[in-house]
Parts: C-alpha cells; structure tokens; sequence
C-alpha cells in the first residue's frame, strides 16, 4: 500500500462522465459584449448598423474551464497518496500514550504514530478512546476517555503535552481495569523506559488481554537526562546519562543566561551502547556567576530533550553574597585611601557586595561578612555575628589601628595590644615580605610576588598551635592570615589593614585572588530556611521550557526541597520568595532520576512497530480543489478582461485579495497621513486665538502677509500661517508665535502654560505684541497688565532692552530700529547671560503692532496705514518681519559673523 | 524624460522637473492695475519697492526722516530718495475635473486629468519662478513665493466644478485645460461669461491618442464615465471613418468657439511629451521682448 494512490469516495468518479456535457454547453454560449469606458462615446451613437462579428468561445478557455471541472471532481472524491493500513478489525480503539518526561525527545514522531492511527480508525469508522499515563497538570490520576468519533480524539490527542515527571502506569492500570468494557483493540506508544521499578509489563499484559495490541517504540536511547552539575573551583564537573542501547555520538550542553544568551558550551563524547558520560565546562567566575541554566542541545538521537536535559543553577551555583562594613562609612570608599575601596573592586567582579549597617547587613542571608578594621560592641552585635558565624557564615576581618587598640571575642586568635611597626623611622627592621604560602592553606599554589611588602601588623599571642591556624606568614614567621573554625562557619583575620596604610598587599593581583579564595569558601546560602514554604515562581513544562506555573502547583517547605519529587504538585522550576532580593532556589527533575532501565519487551501476540520515518500520509483532495479554486479565478479574470471592464489591475488585487486572506487587511487604512501629520510637512508661521475676532484677523492677515514677503525675498519656503490654542493644539511643529495681548485678556489656564513653557523650553519663539508703544502709546490701555497677566506663570528669563547689535537686528536686513504700525517704543528680549538654547531669546515683546503693519487683505492691498507713516516704515517692518523668521529659523547662526574678523585674520597670519 | 524619471515622485515635483528646462516665465503685465501686488515688475513710477528710482526734491509736509542727506550734501537742496514701486501679474489657473478627465486609453499613458494637472503645476512653477502670482479659479486667494507649488497643488486636487469666479479681477490672465469634449452651445455657455468679463487666456484641449483613432475592434459597448447612455456598436471596424468625421467636426467648431471669444486654443495629446505642450504655452503667455 505504501506510495500508492488511493480514493477515500471513490464512486465520485463516476461525475467525470458528465464532461463532455459540459463541453458542448460551454461551446454554445456566446460571449458578452466587450466593454470600453470611452468619454467620447456620444459621437458613437446613432451610428448606422452593420454585420455582426462571429460569437465564438476560444479553445483555450474551454480547455481551462474543463480541466479546472475536472480537478473538482477529483478532489471532492477524495485522493490519498500513502494511506495507512489501519489496525485490522472493526473493534474499537484505546490509544495508551507515555507522556511523562521521556516521552518529549521525540515527542513530534509520537504524535504522528498515534495521529497516523487516528486517521486509519476514522476511515474505517472504528470509534477511539485516548489514555495518557502520566498524572495530569491538575494532579489528576490518568483515567482513558470515553469512546470518540476519531476526528474527536484527534484534538484531544493534539492538546496532549509531555509531562516533566514521570509516568505513573500501574494508577493507568487502576483506571484501565475498572473502565474496561468489551473487547477493543489497542496501540500503546511508550517511551521504553522503567519507571520508579514499573517496567510497563503489567499494563501491556491487561491490553494485550483485551483485544489485539500494537506497541509502537521510539529509537533505544533517545532519552537522556543532565545530571546537577558539581561545581569545582573553576569549572562545572557535567554529568549525562541515557537509556541504553544508543549508538556513539556526542551530546552539547550549553551554559545559559536568565535572558537566553549562551555563555559556554561542552561537549560530551558518547560511547555506543554506553549509558554515562561526563565532561566539563571551563568558564571564569565571572562568567559562571551569571549562567542559570545548563541545557541539553537536541541532536538527531534526541531531538528535544525536554525537562531532563534542563538543568537550573540556584545560588549554590552562584555568587555569594558579601556584606562589607567599616568603622566609618562615609569615608571608607575615599579613592586609594578609603577602608573598603580596595575590597570593594576586588570582590565587586565575582561576588555581590552588600552595604549597610551591621543589622541591615545580617537581616538578609549573607555568605561572607568582611569588617575592615571594625571592632564589635559587647552584647547585641557580638551575639548577633556570632550566631552568623555559628550558622555557617564566614567573618573576615582586617586589622587596623582600632582592633590593634582592642580586641573583642571574634577573632581567630587572641591579639597582643598595639602594632608591630616594621622599617619606621625609629625601627631597625626592614618591612617583611612574604614566606611562601604553607600546604593545606587555601592560598596554596598561589605564588607572592616579591615586591610586597608589609610595614605593619597586629601581632598574635604566641599560642600553641599557632602555626596550624596561620594560612599566611611573613617571611620573619608571624601570621599574617589566621583563621579559625567555630561552630559550623569560620573566621579569617587579615593581620593587615584592607587598604594600603599598612602594606603593599591591597596594590598586589595577590590580594585579589586571597580574597576570592577565601569567599570561595565559604558555605553559600543554602539550607536555613526550615519549614518556610517556598512558593513556585517559574516551572519548566516538558520540553524544558520556564513557563508560569501550573494550577496545581504548590509551595515547598525549603528544607524538604531538596528531597521533593518533581510531580504535578510540584514541578521542576524556580521556587522562592517573590519579589525583590529574595532566595530562589531550583527543583531539577534530573537530581532525582534514577539509572535509566529498559521497559518490558512486548508480549507474545502483540505487533511491535517502531515510531518516527513512517511517511506520512498525504490527503491530496484539499490541493486539487485549491488548484481547480485558482483556474477559476484566472478564468474570472480572463472574462472580466474580455468584457474589458479596464479594471485588469484592480481585479487582481482584489482576486488576490481573496486568495490570500490577510492580505486585504495590510491595504488598509495607515497609508493615508494623518491629519495630525500635516502640520510638520511644511514651516508655519501661528499666532494664539484670542478671541477677539478683529484681532485674529488681524494677526492672521499680518501672517500671510509676511510669510508672502518672506516667500518672495528668502530662501525660506511658508506655508499658510495657522491659528493656535496653547494647551490643545501641538504647538511642536510651529518656530515662531504671534500672541497679541489684549486688555481684557484672560490668564492661560494650567495646560496652556505647560504648553507654553515645553514650546520655549524647546527653542520655540514667542512674539508678545501689545500694540500700545512708542507712536500708539494710549491705543490699547491696560495691555501692559494684560501681558503681567498673561505671562505670570510663563517661564520668561530676565528681560532686557534690545541691544545695538543684537542678532534680531542683523540676522537678514541691517536694521536701525523695529517699526511695526508704529514706531519708537522699546523691544524687549532675553538678556544675553541666559545660555541657555543659545542665547536665542524665546520671548520677544514690544508694542508696535507689527501684523496691521504687515496684514494684506484679500485683494493684496494693506488695509491699515503706519504711523506716523511712509513707505519707508512699512518697509522697514517688513524687515524686521523677515529678521524675526529667519532669527526664529537659524537663532544665532548670523551672530557668528562677529568672528569674521578674528577668522580673516588668522587665516592672513 | 523629466517625467519617465522621476514617475514615483509627487506630483509638484515632477512639474518642477518639467518645467526646470525653460526660463522663468514673466507674464507680459498689461492693464495689470486692478491686480497689483509687489513683484518684480517695475511700475515706472515711485512706490514700495527695493530698486532706486530717483532722487526727488523736497516739498513742505514731507517726513524730514525720509530726506536723504548724502545726496543733500552734494548741492544745496534737499532730496528725498524714492524707490520703484513693484508689482505683480496674476494668473489665474482651471483644470476640468469631470469624471470624462480621468481615463487614458492605454495604461502606458497617464490620464488626462494627471497630464492636466502636470501641466498646471509646471506652469505654476515657471510663474512663480518669475515673480507672478498664481491662483485657482474658484479657488481662493492667490500664491506666490517658491513655497506656494505645494499649497496649489493641495488646492489643486481640492478643486471641482466648472470654470467660474466672482472674485476674479477683471482683465486677469487665465489658462484653462481640459478636453472639451461636451456639446459646443454648452461650452459656449460656460465660456461666454469668463470672456465677457475681460479675461484674456488660453485653452488646452487635451485628449488621448485613443480618442483620435479609436483603436478598438469586434462587438463592443462604449460607456461614457459621465453616466450618461452607452453606446453598443456591434463591429466597430466599420464605423471608423464616421467617427473620425466627427471629431474633426468638433475640433474646428471648438477652434471657431475659441476664437470668436478671444481664447487662444492648444491642443496637445498625452502621448507626446509634456515639455512640448509647456513650451507653446510657454511662448503663449511671455511678451514678444523675452522670448
């Protein structure tokens, strides 16, 4: 049966017959009349008669319409090309499928076994019923379904996942054996592993006795499983194992990011057959401290390796937390000299410092507690580092001139009061360097350069077993590193100060790998929080892939995680506390696994076929009737053009259109601008609406009248010029606003002034005119404590009169003085100093009524005269006007030609 | 050439490549005094403007601020210094926008209506060039200045209706295009009253090769994009010639009409080149002195 070609309604056929039928109908048709759109169609009419053209369909459409009747035929009787040899029988079917872990590797070849029976049972019309093994999401034990239609059973199968716990067969069992009712034939798809002692041979057994039984398998050892990692010093020790029977290959471990980078990648060679195999990942701490998740790559043994190949890397893995505290804060992070500057950068790569006071320090769970030259006060904060240290963190202390004064009771060793001072002025010693590091120190195979010396010390009572307490020594044989155990932590004393007042040791890469060496060795923060629950934050699903977590999942005491079995109450994934600095610590379904074992192999009497490389089948009807859908369509068109609609573009578009759905939804709306965008496709001058409606005609002719001026005597292109609101209009795209102030003008209100100040903020001019200076004074009374008004909330730097040569008055014309309608009367603009937006003044205000001078009326004339008058004043505040637009365009670009003599000259030198 | 190249471009840039090829166009201004603005013509008399135009002696009453005191100095009188004073010339612009304007007989040749508008913008273009002022009949205030091709072109595709303005100054110079196709008493009627007003123009017939020849064969219906009836014609290889017949009746009572009311008539096809069509209006509208 295999590559055949096979009809699902084969009696359709028989339609084909009808052909010819169509044929001879077709033929007899007459074709419509073109049609032509022509404007000068009136000349055509009342033409006389003539001879009619022969009406004949051509060959070729014929031919199109017959094959396109053809292939609907075809594909409604329904083609299969590689169909499936069904189960035999017409009994029932149970699909029993191992969705547990295992399962997801090659979950797709699954899902196609099962889905190529599905299609099998409902061409046959047999009824279907599923049974996943695994406890479902919800906690669920595995129960089959009820008897489905397979086209039914073929969602439900397609909605099944692979479960990141195991499989629990013998509760399938439980259901299978107080469900089962009649005789029914079944496939099993299992992943071909044992679980927890269940080899699958008891649930096998029950199917087989029930009816005829298939078991379909997945390659031998396509599941593998990424064991925790065991972190050494600078390395990740990597652990795999696999099902047997696999062949030679090899498998990627990737070192991950929370933010899915890839830091690193191993390699681990597999053997055939061989069931384990381990490598390393070499990767500096820094690094290190930053991966979370070490993943499995898929290969072509194990395409997906799902939740067992994913392990994540809670805080035992990663930095550890350091809290710094000195005797005094604000100075101890001075440059060079500060009591933390040289721990801090040398710590800060690889760990995580904390800062704070003593209590806040010790409120959150630390690693490592460093005091640089800091005694502790009897009582609460003795007891209180003393039970850190006694729950297994570690104290490392530097000494100085205050421990050096007095002791306290955490110290390694007890001290003798006062330093040691080596090479002083008074002293006969040289400064010590130091001995090699003794075997068993931590600081073993490090190498001290001989350049580092130590000029100071607290020196240790000569106490027995002095020597074995010492990590580090000076050449002379005192200490210069103790240490001592104490409950389940540990305390390390530098006998040295933290920064370089006593020794050259903080200037040394020496200092920096001690350090880390000894934070290297302390416990981590792991293992005290008790019964506190720990709630899951983020849970891998089957594929190994971090996802919310399921409904059912619940919080985990934290001192029980670390024996909890990933199950639907608790997944794999991240569990803590949420927020902010809390703990997270990971469930890894691979740290409980056990060694991967075989299942049963398949009963006597039961057919054994083996998943994936089945060719699946292939139901041709969909695309003949797809084909047959599209030479209609071009027939469509081709009539469409021989009735010349002249709409062959748009009739394609639209033909397309309903081929490819979607594609009318991208033609939509968005190609058109928006209103909104039209304002910045071209320069405008504005002026602010006032509400007087002489008033805004008379800004608004002023406006169309300068710009005009401006069009025909610069370089600068306007537009017509607009009418604004501050606060509700965008005022962004606009250089320049006109606002006459009128008497009765009201106070902007609370947006407006927002507005107001972003524009100005944002280099955009003001022009205040209140149209009652010089040759107008007593014109328009009150408008000087209109524009107070106005102009109260306003951001307005400090004002000064116009200077003699400010850019305004030479930025286009040289111009002596600013006449608008009347002339005489001060301009006031910012005062130089302000640099802010270069000096360009943001507000201009003056009172000569500049837009009657400038206003044009409709036939081109200007309607309002100047005062006290003549061409020339009209003239001149034209140029002002184009000064005032090329200033708000360029601002102080035209200033710069004050160095133009300063430029010439040196270029003369 | 201008036009192949630069296909993909809006519209008011592809008439200013059309239209980079001639020299400015400065409208002979005649009889310009009801629509006077500044421009670049001078007005041989004094008045605003930027060029000098004599010293002038001065008289009681004039502003002593105006006295220009360099010449002064040279005698013992004092002048007033006055400059020309400078106008300009408006034309006013139409484009036929009936449903008839937008159809091309072959998708290779743009529409009447897209080679009319082209051909609007590229004059405008030239005109504005030169200093004149541009306007749409019907169509609001004029424009002038390099920046107002854009704003015509808005306006441009804004305008609509038959060729009437009551705010048209009389005398002013106008160009209209369109393919004055409909019956000649109704084109008479529409024209009649722009002539009668004093206006003086052009027309620019426009109209699409197709329209000419009739290239169609077979059993086809004719459908005019007014809405009016279509005509069925069953083989239109017969009815050629009649049809050609009856075109050029049209042209010549067209030609007739145009000039029985002081219209100069152009004709241009949208299969030749825009630039041509430009060049003959071009020649229409500059004085005999700057050809």
């Amino acid at each position: 049966m295999m590559g055949a070609l096979s009809f699902a309604a084969p009696w359709l056929l028989v339609a084909l017959a009808a052909l010819p039928a169509l044929y001879w109908l077709l033929r007899v048709t007459p074709p419509t009349p073109r049609r032509q759109s022509f404007p000068p169609a009136r000349f055509l009419r009342d033409l006389p008669a003539v001879e009619e053209t022969p009406a004949r369909t051509p060959w070729w459409l014929l031919l199109l319409r017959l094959v396109a009747a053809a292939l609907i035929v075809l594909g409604l009787a329904r083609p299969i090309w590689n169909a499936q040899q069904g189960e035999a029988g017409e009994a029932p079917l149970l699909v029993v499928v191992d969705d547990g872990w295992a399962s997801a590797s090659d979950w797709p070849d699954r899902m196609a076994a099962a889905g190529a029976a599905l299609d099998a049972a409902s061409r046959a019309g047999r009824r279907v019923a599923l049974l996943p093994t695994s406890p479902a999401a919800t906690g669920e034990a595995p129960h089959p379904t009820g008897w489905m239609p397979a086209e039914e059973a073929r969602a439900r199968l397609a909605a099944l996942r692979p479960h990141p716990w195991a499989p629990d067969r013998a509760a399938a069992l439980a259901a299978l054996r107080s469900w089962r009712n009649g005789a029914f034939a079944s496939l099993y798809v299992t992943d071909g592993l044992a679980h927890g002692g269940d080899d699958g041979s008891a649930l096998m057994a029950a199917l087989a006795e029930a009816g005829s039984l298939q078991v379909a398998r997945g390659a031998p050892g396509a599941a593998r499983v990424l064991a925790p990692p065991r972190a050494e010093a600078d390395r990740l020790v990597l652990a795999l194992r696999r099902a047997p029977g696999g062949p030679a290959g090899e498998a990627g471990v990737l070192a991950m990011t929370p933010d899915g980078r890839t830091l690193g990648r191993a390699v681990l060679p597999l053997a055939a057959g061989a069931t384990e195999a381990e490598g390393a990942l070499e990767l500096p701490v820094e690094i290190r401290n930053s991966v979370t998740q070490m993943v499995l790559e898929g290969d072509a043994q194990t395409p997906l390796p799902g939740a067992a190949g994913t392990v994540l890397l809670d805080e035992r893995f990663r930095r550890r937390p350091v809290g710094l505290l000195a005797a005094q804060e604000e100075a101890a992070d001075a440059p060079l000299t500060g009591a933390l500057y040289y721990l801090d950068r040398a710590l800060s790569p690889t760990a995580e410092i904390r800062r704070g006071t003593l209590d806040q320090l010790l409120s959150r769970r630390l690693a490592v507690l460093v005091l640089a030259d800091r005694p502790l006060a009897e009582g609460a904060e003795t007891e209180a580092v003393t039970r850190f240290v006694e729950g297994g963190g570690l104290l490392l202390r530097f000494a100085g001139p205050r421990l050096a004064e007095r002791g306290d009771s955490l110290l390694p060793v007890p001290l003798r009061a006062g330093e040691r001072a080596l090479g002083s002025a008074l002293s006969w010693e040289r400064p010590q360097t130091l001995a090699p590091f003794p075997e068993g120190s931590p600081f073993a195979g490090l190498t001290p350069p001989a350049e580092v010396t130590v000029s100071t010390q607290v020196l240790a009572e000569p106490i027995p077993r002095l020597a074995e307490r010492s990590w580090a020594r000076l050449a002379d044989g005192t200490p210069l590193v103790t240490f001592e155990n104490r409950g389940q932590g540990r305390i390390v004393l530098f006998h040295v100060t933290a920064n370089a007042d006593w020794s050259d040791l903080p200037l040394s890469g020496l200092y920096i790998d001690m350090l880390r060496r000894v934070v290297a060795l302390s416990s981590g923060v792991v293992g005290n929080e008790g019964e506190a629950p720990l709630a899951p934050i983020e849970t891998l699903d089957g594929f190994g892939r971090l996802g919310a977590p399921p409904p059912a999942a619940g919080p985990i005491p934290a001192a029980r995680l670390d024996a909890t079995v990933p199950a639907p109450r608790n997944p794999p994934g991240w569990y803590g506390t949420a927020g902010e600095g809390g703990e997270r610590r990971a469930l890894n379904l691979s740290a409980h696994l056990p060694e991967l074992r075989p299942a049963a192999s398949t009963p006597s009497g039961a057919r054994e076929t083996r998943i994936g490389g089945v060719p699946a089948e292939r139901d041709l009807g969909p695309w003949l009737l797809a084909a047959a859908l599209l030479l209609l369509a071009a027939d469509l068109l081709l009539s469409l053009q021989s009735r010349g609609l002249g709409l062959r573009a748009r009739a394609a578009a639209v033909a397309l259109a309903l081929l490819l759905p979607g594609f009318a939804a991208a033609q939509g709306p968005g190609s058109t601008p928006s209103p909104d965008g039209a304002p910045a496709l071209a320069t405008r001058l504005a002026y602010v609406v006032t509400g007087d409606r002489q008033a805004d005609e008379v800004s608004r002719q002023g406006l169309v009248g300068l710009s005009e001026y401006v069009n025909r005597r610069t370089a600068a292109g306007l537009a017509e010029p607009v009418a604004l609101r501050p606060g509700q209009d965008d005022l962004s795209f606009y250089p320049l606003l006109l606002w006459v102030v009128l008497p009765d003008a009201a106070e902007p209100g609370a947006e407006a002034v927002a507005a107001l100040n972003t524009f100005m903020r944002n280099g955009g001019i003001i022009l205040f005119d209140t149209r009652n200076e010089g040759s107008g004074e007593g014109v328009s009374l009150g408008a000087d404590a209109a524009l107070r008004r106005l102009t109260r909330n306003l951001q307005v730097p400090p004002l000064a009169p116009l200077p003699e040569d400010h850019v305004l008055k030479r930025a286009f014309y040289l111009l002596p003085d600013l006449p608008g309608r009347y002339a005489g009367g001060p301009v006031w603009v910012a005062r130089d100093t302000d640099r802010a937006n270069d000096s360009v003044s943001p507000v201009i205000i003056g009172g000569h009524d500049w837009a009657s001078a400038w206003a044009v009326d409709a036939r081109g004339n200007n309607p309002y005269a100047v005062m006290p008058g003549g061409t020339r004043q009209r003239t001149l505040a034209y140029r002002f006007g184009v000064n005032l637009v090329i200033y708000a365009l360029t601002g102080n670009y035209k200033g710069d030609q004050v160095h133009v003599p300063a430029i010439l000259e040196r270029l003369g030198n | 050439m201008a036009e192949r190249v630069a296909a993909g471009a809006p519209l008011s840039l592809r008439a200013e490549l059309a239209a980079a090829r001639l020299p400015p166009l400065v409208v002979a201004a005649e009889r310009v005094a009801a629509t006077v603005m500044q421009g670049v013509h001078g007005r041989r008399r004094s008045g605003q403007g930027d060029a000098f135009w004599q010293f002038r002696p001065y008289l009681p009453g004039d502003d002593a601020g105006r006295v220009d005191w360099r010449q002064s100095a040279k005698s013992d009188r004092l002048y007033l210094r006055e400059t020309e004073w400078e106008s300009a010339q408006t034309v006013a612009l139409w484009r036929d926008s009936s449903a008839g304007m937008d159809w091309s007989g072959d998708r290779t040749r743009p529409t009447k209506r897209e080679r009319a508008d082209l051909l609007l913008l590229a004059l405008s273009a030239l005109l504005l060039r030169g200093g004149e002022r541009v306007r749409l009949l019907g169509g609001g205030r004029g424009l002038s200045g390099r920046g107002a091709l854009p704003e015509l072109a808005l306006r441009l595709e804004a305008q609509s209706g038959p060729p009437a303005d009551e705010t048209l100054p009389r005398h002013a110079r106008m160009v209209l295009f369109g393919d004055f196709l409909a019956p000649l008493p109704a084109l008479r009627e529409r024209l009649a009253p722009l002539a009668a007003s004093g206006a003086r123009g052009t027309l620019v017939a426009l109209h699409d090769p197709a329209e000419e020849t009739l290239p169609y064969g077979g059993r086809v219906r004719f459908e005019p994009l007014d809405g009016t009836e279509p005509a069925l014609v069953p083989r239109v290889e017969g009815i050629r010639a009649l049809y050609e017949e009856r075109m050029a009746a049209h042209r010549a009572g067209l030609a007739a009409l145009a000039a029985s009311l002081g219209f100069r008539l152009l004709s241009h096809g949208t299969d030749h080149p825009p630039e041509v069509a430009l060049m003959a209006l071009w020649q229409a509208l500059a004085p005999a002195g700057t050809r």
